[in-house]
């Protein structure tokens, strides 16, 4: 149950098995730990990751349904379904049962959904273990879906969408937008929570039917992690066989669009700082040879929330145009909220993005002149990587940085677990990402990051969507391709302000067809 | 930057395995080592001779160490007009490096840390997660920006658009919007009268600051004023030898600030403020509250308070959330801060037209809390929940430091986690009725309402 009313987001899916070439067959059962002696045999459909000395116990029950098995018209379903079951009654407890239960463990259980994945988590101390697991299985073993719960959550839920998610984030209002943009007309387009006006036509008899089609013996996987006991595994597979059985039909891969030039949505909004999302798709998954260094690369131009950043030393340290710059090259919700990469959001088709933190005006001039200012100089610096690589230096720095870094995005049990969850969806067998991440850094050089860099970027086709106000003058702005000179509060030295007379130049190409210009309170209402 | 509500709740226990065995529905008790107190790590407190404390804990987590800074500087210590906001933006500051590290950023990514900070009311921390082979660099480089940080003026004015625009995010977030008001109302005279990020004129003001910024960091980066925390996987021994050759040269000087007593207030105060933006009305009302104390029973006693009477697992949470849904969210905020601060509830309600009916709610529970002890089982699951809580927090070598940094932002050190833990075991129904009776006074209470403003309405 989350505490925190909406942390949405996030949602599930289908593996399509030959299809999508991630084969997951879960046939057999993915265990790695310390001690699988210890943890008796292992079942079909069923992750398990043995920690002993852990005090905690962390589960993860992966449904392999999201947001991309939502019906037409019903966007927001499988997001909905989730969020019921986890926040909602079950047949043996009433909600406020269930919260009087968790409460004295301070223990909670939360729900995700992105487009591919729903995932059911929790931690609790194994202190607790049996009290919890009995609240936990029942989530996705026998839901109540009565009327009062699914009423609370859905009001709850149109209110996030008609207030929250367009007035109180806008980066992450302008990073859903520019998602839909790219993914326009797969069933990656919508956000997992959907639209105001699809959720507004969502009943209770859409969630059961939901749920009876997605949350079936086949299609549900059982993750567990941390200190359980001998045959726990077993059990928690052997209870989530009582659900009923079912196949679903894999849902098409999304194939997004090819972009012709930059492409510009602007959001126009009483605000006084603008926040710039931008992105293309990009052929790349963890899967792929290419990923590891991708991943170089990527850390060293964008690297999530850190100065190491590129970008982020570009546009804020030198120019203190904002408070952060990164780029992405696998999906990242919600990346205000954390500083490790989101887990169980996996995805057969990605995008490569860029994030520039909300611009505001900490010198004189004009905002939509010191948010294009950012976003040319976020171009520049792509088309530079691009053009001219990595460094041998800059590559090595960049590879001793990760090589430690990374240690950071599996630091609990629970996340441990998690991407093992991943590894399954992606078909990586053996050692699994988290533990490949260290020995592929080892045997990357910097002619194969170069070479991947080149294949993968660049700086001339993509999306970006803009949240400023005064969207016609900035549309204006951008078909005169005037230049957007900035100015400092303080003194900069001669080679940042000749630097800064070529980005402010730096060509846009985009045409004026291709500026779209939306009201804030439009946005996402179908 | 996370103002006021920051992490876990500080809690501890002396007797643990308790009667938890009430509720625990028996077979996985596969049993934490239950020793005398709660915190489970062992750790060693080094003390210097100019005053600076370093707490040594060894965690389970092989490789990995988490190395936190805490300096006792928050908003509360921003006493001088003008100036709000300083002790935010100097924690930037400290990321612009010294003349032996000019570049910190670059130094830090060579070593592959993670790093960050953050400022609340009564502290600001300065983080990093490490690889263990590290630890020397890391002692290296955070002993000399605190003791030698260097920057620019323009450096300096540069820092201070990166502020702005933290606080214009802040901004964007009306349950912000509302705390900046309330806190403006309900203080005259304390420094929480200001949020961390500063009243927006001084904000603003900030780029003309460089001069002060040094006197601040004078004044309040000194070893009396700043304890580190490294938890993890580390040789004791030769952390106490990097500590003292990184840390003893650091010559002493803290001024303490001069922060106003807040006068005890008279009369219940109310106002309404306008957000610029789409949002449901939010109401909050607040109280008064005791400074922290380990060992004050009353004190102790009203953080139950707060769980017991609008906690999750409260009545009234049961009936205006989950039962008639009035209401978006209910939030208590009822921990204690260094100085008499303020314990809230906040609510976003679902219709304007409710607004009184949720007043009056909140108004009759204090009234039965002043009335009538808590219930048994609930004062005992509280208890519970707050040691889980603790306990749950402790998984990782920073989620270790994150729950103890608050600890040392009021007192210093993270010896009363047990005193604290023992105080909450021993609290009663009488110490809560007792704390409700005490705080819960209509002349120490403030109501904001928060609205969107006309533009932004539906």
């Amino acid at each position: 149950m989350r505490t925190t009313a909406f942390c949405l987001a996030l949602a599930g899916v289908v593996i399509p098995v030959a299809e999508a070439g991630l084969e997951t067959r879960l046939d057999q059962g993915v265990i790695v730990g310390s001690a699988q002696s210890n943890i008796g045999k292992m079942p079909q459909g069923a992750i398990a990751l043995s920690e002993p000395d852990s005090p905690f116990v962390a589960f993860n029950i992966w449904v392999k349904a999201g947001s991309q098995n939502d019906p037409k018209g019903k966007e927001g379903l499988a997001a909905l379904t989730a969020n019921l079951l986890a926040e909602g009654s079950t047949r043996q407890n009433d909600y406020e049962q269930i919260l009087a239960r968790l409460y004295p463990m301070a223990a909670e259980y939360h729900y995700s959904v992105d487009k591919e994945m729903t995932d059911f988590t929790g931690r609790v101390h194994r202190d607790n273990l049996a009290s919890y697991y009995a609240l936990f299985k029942n989530v996705v073993l026998s839901p109540d879906f009565r009327e009062e719960d699914f009423t609370r959550i859905k009001t709850r839920t149109l209110n996030y969408l008609k207030q929250a998610r367009r007035f109180s984030n806008d980066e992450e209002l302008s990073k859903e937008l520019l998602y839909r943009e790219i993914f326009r007309g797969t069933p990656y387009e919508h956000p997992e929570e959907g639209y105001v006006t699809s959720v507004e036509t969502i009943g209770l008899d859409d969630v059961t039917a939901f749920y009876a089609k997605y949350y079936t013996r086949e299609n549900v996987v059982a993750g567990v992690a941390g200190s359980y006991p001998v045959n726990f595994v077993n059990r928690m597979r052997g209870d989530l066989d009582a659900l009923p059985a079912g196949k679903v039909a894999p849902v098409p891969k999304p194939t997004p669009a090819t972009i012709d030039g930059v492409r510009i949505l602007i959001v126009e909004k009483n605000t006084t700082a603008t926040p710039i999302s931008f992105g293309f798709p990009i052929s790349l998954l963890r899967s792929d040879p290419d990923f590891y260094a991708m991943m170089l690369a990527n850390s060293w131009l964008g690297e999530h929330r850190t100065a190491v950043s590129h970008l982020y030393q570009v546009i804020r340290a030198t120019r203190g145009l904002n408070y952060g710059d990164y780029t992405y090259i696998e999906a990242y919700p919600r990346g205000f909220a954390t500083q490790v990469p989101p887990t169980n959001v996996s995805r057969r088709s990605q995008m490569f993005e860029g994030w520039i933190r909300p611009v505001s005006m900490t010198a004189p001039g004009t905002l939509h002149d010191r948010s294009l200012f950012a976003f040319r100089a976020a171009l520049r610096e792509i088309a530079r990587l691009v053009q001219t690589g990595m460094t041998r230096e800059a590559f090595e720095a960049q590879r001793r940085y990760l090589r430690n870094y990374h240690v950071n995005f599996g630091v609990t049990v629970g996340r441990r677990l998690a991407y093992r969850i991943d590894d399954v969806f992606y078909g990586i067998r053996e050692s699994g990402f988290l533990a490949s991440i260290g020995p592929e850094l080892d045997a990357l050089t910097v002619e194969k990051v170069n070479a991947a860099i080149k294949k993968h970027l660049q700086a001339r086709n993509m999306w970006a969507v803009f949240i400023t106000q005064d969207a016609e003058g900035m549309k204006k702005k951008l078909i005169e391709g005037a230049e957007t000179q900035i100015s400092y509060a303080g003194r900069q030295p001669k080679e940042v302000l000749d630097e800064d007379r070529i980005i402010a130049s730096y060509p846009i190409p985009v045409a004026a067809k291709d500026i779209t210009t939306v009201n804030i309170n439009e946005v996402f209402e179908r | 930057m996370k103002s006021f509500k920051a992490g876990l709740l500080i809690i501890a226990l002396a007797s643990p395995a308790l009667s938890l065995a009430e509720w625990v529905d028996g077979s996985s008790t596969i049993g934490l080592a239950q020793t005398a107190g709660i915190f489970p790590f062992d750790y060693k407190l080094v003390r210097l001779d100019n005053g600076f404390k370093a707490y040594l804990i060894k965690t389970n987590a092989p490789g990995q160490i988490s190395f936190v800074t805490v300096a006792r500087v928050g908003s509360r210590d921003e006493w001088e007009p003008g100036k709000t906001g300083f002790a935010h933006f100097f924690e930037h500051v400290m990321f612009r490096g010294t003349e032996k590290y000019p570049d910190y950023d670059a130094m830090v990514a060579r070593t592959g840390a993670a790093y960050n900070a953050g400022t609340g009311a009564d502290r600001t921390s300065y983080y990093l997660v490490a690889a263990a082979n590290s630890l020397e660099q890391m002692m290296d480089l955070e002993s000399d920006r605190i003791r030698n940080l260097k920057y620019s003026e323009t450096d300096f004015r540069t820092e201070a658009g990166a502020v702005l625009g933290e606080f214009n995010q802040g901004r964007a977030n009306p349950f912000e919007y509302l705390t900046e008001k309330l806190r403006d109302t309900a203080f005259d005279a304390h420094t929480y009268k200001h949020l961390t990020i500063g009243f927006e004129k001084d904000v603003r003001a900030m780029p003309e600051g460089y001069q002060y910024s040094l006197s601040f960091h004078e004044r309040y980066y000194r070893p009396e004023n700043c304890v580190l925390l490294l938890a993890g996987d580390f040789d004791t021994n030769h952390a106490e030898q990097l500590i003292a050759k990184y840390y003893s040269p650091w010559k002493t000087g803290y001024v303490a600030p001069k922060i106003n007593p807040e006068p005890a207030q008279t009369a219940a105060r109310e106002t309404t403020v306008e957000f610029p933006g789409r949002t449901l009305p939010i109401l909050t009302v607040a109280y008064k509250g005791p400074a922290w104390s380990a060992i004050d029973k009353l004190a102790v006693a009203t953080e139950v308070l707060g769980l017991v009477a609008f906690g999750p697992n409260s009545d009234i949470y049961r009936k205006l959330i989950i039962k008639d849904q009035k209401v978006q969210s209910l939030e208590s905020g009822f921990r204690l801060s260094r100085d008499p601060n303020l314990l809230t509830i906040t609510t976003m309600v679902t219709n304007t037209g409710d607004l009184q009916l949720i007043k009056d709610e909140i108004q009759k529970t204090v009234a039965r809390f002043r009335a009538k002890p808590v219930d048994a089982r609930l004062l005992a699951d509280t208890k519970s929940a707050m040691r889980y809580g603790f306990l749950m927090g402790l998984e990782t070598p920073q989620g270790t430091n994150f729950a103890l940094r608050e600890l040392v932002g009021l007192t210093g050190g993270i010896e009363p986690v047990e005193d604290y833990y023992r105080t909450l075991m021993a609290i009663t129904a009488d110490d809560v009725k007792a704390a409700a009776n005490k705080f819960l006074v209509e002349t120490g209470r403030t109501i904001v309402t928060l609205r969107p403003a006309a533009e932004g309405r539906q």
